[in-house]
């Protein structure tokens, strides 16, 4: 039976929010009737925080339960290296109900598959906060008697706070508008404006902020309203005469409410001091069109809203904040009812891909979960075919991140290809038939032996000689670039840069007459431990990487993210005095700003080319040697060659 | 011995490296549209905005403006519980399919840029992440290059670079100097 948590405001149907909000209304009442005596809550806070941690607190001892709660989290057991997922469970046997807040991205999620009892999201990272936007909705209801066509405008940061985008989708889902002024360069994300149009059918139209010109300056607005008869529903496009009529348009519009965000007073430093952050002040509460318009504000504010607002009935946000205990009591009693019913979400299990293969692609997000703590996090992802121009998105179950697909392969035939629109039914089948394998990249496809679908002849490039040749050539500059022999570390990416860091490794130690130690990171291999550099003999004592000059190996060098993977774990468990990039062969075509120290030799190549470098100590290769080939992509082949 | 301060660069110079590095950035984007500056703070940032409006006045399009400050990033300064903090983006772009420019006045030791890295794979997946400096010291601790380089100055690990921008000093100047 699953268990209902709420860790995404996605997790409840409009039915079930209004029933939270009739609840909450009755607050007085569940004072009385003290429903979860004899229940326990533990909070679990991994950062701080004031108002979310008090008013579940205050929320649970008003139903009649009793707190558990960890003051500090880094002294607990998570300072010992306890994963989420261990802490979850253990503390699920103390408390009924577990209330988060860490500070990665989907961490709440992982602890709820964990737990054994319900689970509720009180911020992961930049993720979610699913209770803050029940009590701005219950806010809005209480203040304007419905959500349905009421315009809101949102205000200030809208880029920075996922709590702000899960606001936005909540306003859709109830049939609110929603004008948003952001602050120069915060503006709402791309992907939450092709949701709002994907999912809820919302329409979006630009509108200059002229007319809104006590509130904000520079910045322009944007207007997002249902597809329901509505006149500026119709237009798209934005030409001066249309635009005139938009204004005219929206300057006869009601504004039912303001929700400002903070200015990020601490972050803007010298220079920036957000001169076009949207304020609310005395000229607005002069404006006649405002006069039934409430203003809201998630607290703590910084100066975006005059203390003359305070004064002003219009002002709600201390009753905003009020809210939230009566909202949070009825959140409890709501969740602890559907658990005793044993009542199922009401939202449908979707389907997520799951990689066949040990390891699917990463998260890009690195403040993700399933990166920073893979032990209790494992990759899913929603699949999302046709997105901008036909491309595959997946979205992390875990942290909504979005990554697009570059390769995929079919793991009953162990190939891979590049994803391409035209094979987007195939695709579709092998997905829905489990047979589905997602790559970050071409390494990652040919480390667990898949090969490409179709490639043209081989040509050679290297021979044994020649590789012979560069690994010495390599090992001698190395040798003369290096201030200190002893803090030498040769670290390999796996597994033929391993190989070669091997051999790299021989002719350092030939020469200088002494061991030299030798390293490998996996990136893309199996296994769920954190990524971190090991040693290649696995009988040695564990990697110091601390001022250790580091010679990162890896058999090819092409857009670079493997390196800057590589990079980031390396620093991620320590901080070497410097790293140096060998590589057999650069082949161009840099995504990111990666340069190797020492190269091999190098192959210009095209997009479509691919090079192979074989390895003796490789299973399925036989003796050293690099060679190029063309991809023929299987659209190419025809259509129907594939699966 | 050498004087104490040196003069490198001064206004003339400067503006026109500056111009030049806005005209390399067009030229390796493929359009102008999928194209975002993110400047690390703090002179990053002027150097930043100076290039978006050069970048504007010549292709009519003005390229997004992110502030980053990557000082909770840097391996070299923080503990590992604060490197995770959230919002090392002052102001945060939409970096998704874009082609992205780290600018910053000075590149060094390359440590700076493999942060902003990582922080920007925080926003999303670019497409493409360049690197353009006003100078670059060389002598990089790491496998970082910048791709696009106002002037190489290689002024000895013991020297100090100073850029100055006017919107921070007062005077658009780059010297040498010792410690």
């Amino acid at each position: 039976m699953p268990r209902r948590n709420l860790l995404s405001i996605a997790d409840l149907t409009n039915d079930e929010i209004e029933e939270i909000f009739e609840l909450a209304d009755t607050a007085e009442k569940l004072r009385a009737d003290k429903p979860a005596g004899g229940r326990i809550m533990a909070t679990l806070f991994y950062e701080p925080s004031t108002r979310t941690r008090l008013s579940f607190e205050s929320a649970m001892h008003r139903l009649g339960g009793s707190v558990i709660s960890c003051s500090d989290m880094k002294s607990s057991s998570t300072a010992k290296g306890e994963t989420v997922a261990d802490t979850a469970k253990v503390v699920s046997s103390y408390a009924d109900v577990l209330v988060v807040r860490h500070y990665w991205d989907g961490a709440v999620r992982a602890m709820a598959e964990h737990a054994g009892v319900p689970v509720i999201n009180a911020g992961d990272g930049g993720h979610e906060h699913p209770s803050q936007t029940l009590c701005d909705l219950y806010t809005l209801k209480k203040e304007k008697g419905r959500l349905k066509g009421l315009t809101v405008v949102i205000c200030g940061d809208l880029k920075h706070g996922r709590t702000i985008h899960s606001l936005v989708f909540a306003l859709a889902r109830f049939g609110a508008s929603v004008v948003t002024l952001a602050a120069n360069g915060m503006e709402l994300p791309q992907y939450v404006l092709e949701r709002l149009e994907r999912e809820y059918d919302y329409s979006l139209a630009p509108v200059a902020t002229g007319d809104l010109n006590a509130v904000v300056t520079e910045t322009d607005a944007l207007y997002l309203t249902p597809k329901q008869p509505h006149q500026l529903a119709l237009f798209t496009q934005l030409d001066p005469g249309l635009q005139t009529r938009l204004n005219t348009m929206v300057s006869g519009l009601r504004y039912d409410a303001f929700y400002m965000t903070r200015k990020q007073k601490e972050r803007m430093k010298e220079g920036t001091t957000g001169s076009s952050y949207p304020t609310i002040g005395s000229e607005f509460l002069r404006e006649q069109r405002f006069k039934n318009t409430v203003v809201m504000h998630p607290l703590p504010r910084v100066d975006e809203l005059s203390p003359e607002v305070d004064q002003d009935r219009r002002g709600i946000y201390f009753k905003q904040a009020a809210y939230g205990v009566p909202v949070r009591m009825a959140l409890l009693k709501f969740l602890f009812a559907q658990n005793e019913a044993k009542k199922a979400s009401a939202k449908k299990a979707a389907t997520w891909f799951e990689s066949p293969e040990t390891l699917g692609p990463q998260c890009a997000n690195p403040n993700c979960i399933t990166v920073t703590e893979p032990a209790s996090a494992r990759r899913k992802f929603d699949f999302l075919p046709g997105g901008p121009g036909g491309a595959l998105i997946l979205r992390c179950l875990y942290c909504d991140h979005r990554i697009k697909v570059q390769l995929v392969g079919h793991v009953k035939s162990k190939r891979y290809c590049a994803y391409d629109i035209a094979l987007s039914d195939t695709i579709k089948n092998w997905f829905t038939n489990k047979e589905l394998v997602i790559f970050d990249s071409i390494k990652a496809a040919e480390e667990i032996g898949y090969e490409p679908y179709k490639s043209g002849p081989q040509r050679n490039i290297m021979d044994q000689t020649a590789i012979e040749n560069a690994v010495r050539d390599i090992a001698r500059q190395i040798l003369g670039d290096c201030e200190d022999p002893d803090r030498l570390l040769v670290l390999g990416i796996r597994s033929k840069g391993s190989y070669l860091a091997q051999r790299i490794a021989a002719e350092l130690a030939a020469a200088q007459k002494r061991k030299i130690e030798i390293g490998e990171i996996e990136i893309y291999g199996a296994g769920d431990e954190i990524r971190r550099p090991s040693p290649a003999d696995p009988e040695a004592g564990p990697l110091n990487l601390k001022d250790r000059e580091i010679v990162l190996v890896d058999d090819v060098i092409y857009t670079g993210r493997t390196v800057k993977n590589a990079l980031d774990i390396i620093f991620r468990s320590a901080r070497p005095k410097s790293v140096r990039l060998a590589v057999l062969i650069d082949r161009g075509h840099r995504e990111v700003p990666v340069k190797p120290n020492y190269v091999g030799k190098h192959i210009p190549s095209s997009e479509r080319e691919r090079v192979r470098v074989k390895l003796r100590e490789a299973e399925h290769d036989e003796k050293d040697k690099v060679v190029i080939y063309s991809i023929i992509s299987p659209v190419e082949q025809q259509a129907g060659g594939l699966g | 011995m050498a004087q104490e301060k040196q003069i490198l660069f001064e206004r003339d110079e400067l503006v026109r490296t500056v111009n030049r590095m806005a005209h390399e950035i067009i030229e390796q984007t493929a359009s102008p549209s999928e194209l975002v500056l993110i400047g690390i703070r703090s002179r990053g940032v002027h150097l930043a905005r100076r290039l978006a409006r050069k970048v504007e006045e010549v292709t009519k399009t003005a390229p997004p403006v992110g502030v980053i400050d990557v000082t909770p990033y840097r391996d070299d300064r923080a503990r590992e519980q604060d490197r995770r903090a959230v919002g090392a983006f002052e102001i945060p772009v939409d970096v998704d399919e874009k082609t992205v420019v780290l600018i910053d006045d000075v590149i060094f030791r390359g440590r700076t840029i493999r942060a902003a890295m990582e922080a920007v794979a925080r926003l999303g997946q670019a497409k493409r992440i360049l690197v353009a400096a006003l100078v670059d010291r060389g002598a990089r601790e790491l496998p970082i290059r910048a791709d696009i380089v106002g002037k190489n100055i290689d002024a000895g690990a013991g020297r100090r670079v100073n850029v100055m921008l006017e919107e921070s000093d007062g005077v658009d100047q780059i010297t040498v100097s010792d410690w």
